[in-house]
């Protein structure tokens, strides 16, 4: 019962920032109704994707500092375990998430415990190994459909909320939306937790919180697996909704990279850090994408600026977007 | 049977080659981690900038590719002192996290830079003293001349970085940095100087490397990132910030990739009906992820490493 009073206990936050929260939600709820292109919405559910990958990176990498460049691996298994269940068992997908959540758990179980005898830049390239070597492993793997990947068959009826198969996009973005509600509430329970504030100990300090009675490797095993079920969730719902879904997409180091560049440009280590980074970035990469790729024929200028903003980002305010906001707030006080 | 002599004879003369090429990629790294406790993640551009150079300016300038090479280094060297001056100097004052980043953000401007520049179709060099001439070692193993030059000059490189570090004056300032910044400091060593310097020495190594590579590797915008995971294994598996240790793991590592290879052979040699299909001469690279992760966990520090 604490646990679920803390998971929605939003009062330590400021007023200023609820309120700017619950403005956002009934935009966020109101968005399909207004006129929107197509493109834009594609956009929102990226946005809503993204903000919830995010916030599965920065409950390890934000409260608990351990820099995770091998997200992608998650989503991978996540989108995977729900396209095979799908194809081959004619598994419904709320029943193939969990497993696939599970499966990503397990996994993250496995690689978690050699890998967290490792520190900063040492753990962040070993995740990226772990990464590409299951990459390329689903490239050459039959079972999975190999490098070409696997196309989820359309059922006849829509919309289907069985198969999460709609004909109008509007249906997966509540689908998304929802999830983003679920994993923001059950963040906030996470910050109030006793985990939360052990992973906070260890980023301030290893040594001392060591000395206090954490059991620093074991916590950091189990946030990071709580973080790759958040992505592994989004990672089933990519697969019904892209309905076609190969190793490049899903596991390439570049989601991995994007994933945690949204998470540290927003703010790493606060709730609202990678919603606001997402909603910089995918917006940005879409529209700017589209623009200068596509149109003006600039292919990578897009990305080349991503870089340079990140570049600047860690160099003038490793806390990101709203590390800044926290900095002009102490100012005024 | 003698398919699988010459398979394990090619794949040992190659493994050696292409791990000292290899060696050379990772030396870059290996400097400036151990000066400045940096990893930088953009390592693997660098090389392709330096693969670019040579390629370009070779038929620019009307002269052969392997004349390029100082030019190769000097880029390498003034894109290393630029990212240290422009970047990484705001970069060490922050946490840990914000250096991986900044360098995370390096490479994936320069990558896509190089596609809005280059464009994204792979490149080689076609003409040149080495290009199309090979060297029969034995039967049935054939030596590109290109491949030999990058091992002998990779050798050299590193002969005149370990001179360098070793037993000049200005080199055993970078060591003494590289134990103890303050102290150095309190000696009156600049490590300013001292930090762009080794990036200048490590952006140089990987440009003359990029430079011998481009002979026999097509470049295009996104192979660094290869290159990087490679050096990354190479410098774990060497110890990070040791010189020797790079040589060494360099070429353990073209041990490493060229195993497979030889796995394939054996098969097809004993011809065993329950062991067809298990090929693994596509996991060529997967294989140095895989030793990375070993060497990591079980090893940290590396067969020469003093540094953890």
């Amino acid at each position: 019962m604490e646990a679920v009073k803390n998971a929605f206990d939003f009062g330590d936050m400021p007023r200023s920032e609820l309120w700017l929260a619950a403005l956002a939600l009934a935009f966020l709820l109101w968005f399909p109704a207004m006129p929107h292109s197509s493109f834009g919405m594609a956009t929102m559910i990226q946005f809503l994707m993204f903000s919830l990958y995010g916030m599965g990176w920065n409950l390890i990498g934000g409260y608990g500092g351990q820099v995770d460049l091998g997200k992608a691996q998650y989503v991978g298994i996540g989108a995977y375990t729900t396209a095979v269940m799908m194809i081959r068992w004619d598994v419904p997908f709320w029943f193939s998430m969990p497993v696939g959540m599970a499966l990503a758990v397990g996994w993250s179980f496995i690689i978690g415990y050699p890998l967290f005898r490792l520190k900063g830049h040492y753990f962040a390239i070993a995740t990226i190994a772990t990464s590409l070597v299951l990459k390329d492993l689903f490239e050459v793997w039959n079972f999975v459909g190999g490098a070409r990947g696997l196309e989820i068959p359309m059922k006849g009826d829509m919309p289907n909320w069985l198969y999460l198969q709609f004909r109008e996009d509007y249906y997966y973005y509540y689908v998304i939306l929802g999830m983003l509600l679920v994993g923001l509430i059950y963040m906030n329970g996470f910050r109030h937790s006793r985990l939360g504030y052990q992973l906070r100990a260890i980023k301030d300090n290893e040594h001392v919180a060591r000395s206090l009675g954490i059991d620093v490797h074991w916590s950091k095993i189990k946030a990071y697996a709580m973080a790759t079920a958040y992505v592994a969730m989004v990672g089933s719902f990519h697969a019904c909704y892209n309905f076609n879904i190969e190793p490049e997409d899903t596991m390439s180091l570049d989601l991995s990279v994007l994933i945690a560049m949204m998470a540290m440009l927003g703010g790493a280590g606060s709730m609202w850090g990678p919603i606001i980074g997402a909603a910089i970035l995918v917006p940005m990469k879409n529209y700017l994408g589209s623009w200068l790729g596509g149109q003006a024929g600039f292919a990578g200028m897009d990305l080349a600026m991503y870089g340079l903003i990140i570049m600047i980002i860690a160099a003038a305010q490793p806390r990101g977007v709203y590390g800044i906001v926290e900095a002009m707030r102490a100012r005024r006080r | 049977m003698e398919e699988l002599g010459i398979q394990i004879l090619k794949s040992a003369v190659s493994g050696l080659i292409m791990g000292l090429v290899f060696a050379l990629v990772a030396l870059g790294l290996t400097v400036i981690f151990g000066v400045m406790d940096i990893v930088n993640f953009a390592h693997g551009e660098f090389l392709m900038v330096g693969m670019y150079t040579t390629l370009l300016t070779s038929p620019l300038l009307g002269v052969d590719p392997v004349l390029t090479l100082p030019l190769a280094g000097l880029v390498g060297a003034v894109l290393g002192v630029m990212c240290y001056f422009g970047l990484i100097r705001f970069l060490l004052r922050g946490p840990m996290i914000a250096q991986l980043f900044g360098t995370f953000g390096l490479m994936i401007f320069l990558r896509n830079l190089a596609l809005l520049f280059m464009g994204s179709e792979p490149r080689i060099i076609h003409e040149g003293w080495l290009v199309g001439k090979s060297i029969l070692v034995g039967p049935g193993v054939v030596l590109e001349s290109t491949k030999v030059a990058a091992a002998a000059l990779s050798l050299i490189s590193f002969a005149v970085v370990w001179w360098f570090i070793n037993r000049t004056r200005v080199g055993k300032a970078i060591t003494a940095t590289s134990l103890d910044a303050e102290g150095a400091r309190y000696m009156g060593i600049s490590t300013e100087y001292m930090n762009a310097l080794a990036w200048a020495v490590g952006g140089a190594s990987v440009g003359v490397a990029g430079g011998l590579l481009v002979n026999f590797w097509p470049v295009e915008p996104g192979v660094g990132l290869l290159f990087t995971m490679i050096a990354f294994a190479t410098v774990a598996l060497g110890g990070f910030g040791s010189v020797r240790g790079a040589l060494v793991a360099g070429i353990l590592i073209g041990f490493i990739v060229n195993l497979p290879p030889v796995w394939d052979a054996i098969l097809r040699s004993i011809d065993a009906a329950g062991l067809r299909g298990m090929e693994i001469h596509s996991f060529k690279y997967t294989m140095v992820y895989a030793v990375y992760f070993l060497i990591m966990v079980l090893r940290p520090q590396g067969l020469f490493g003093w540094k953890q």
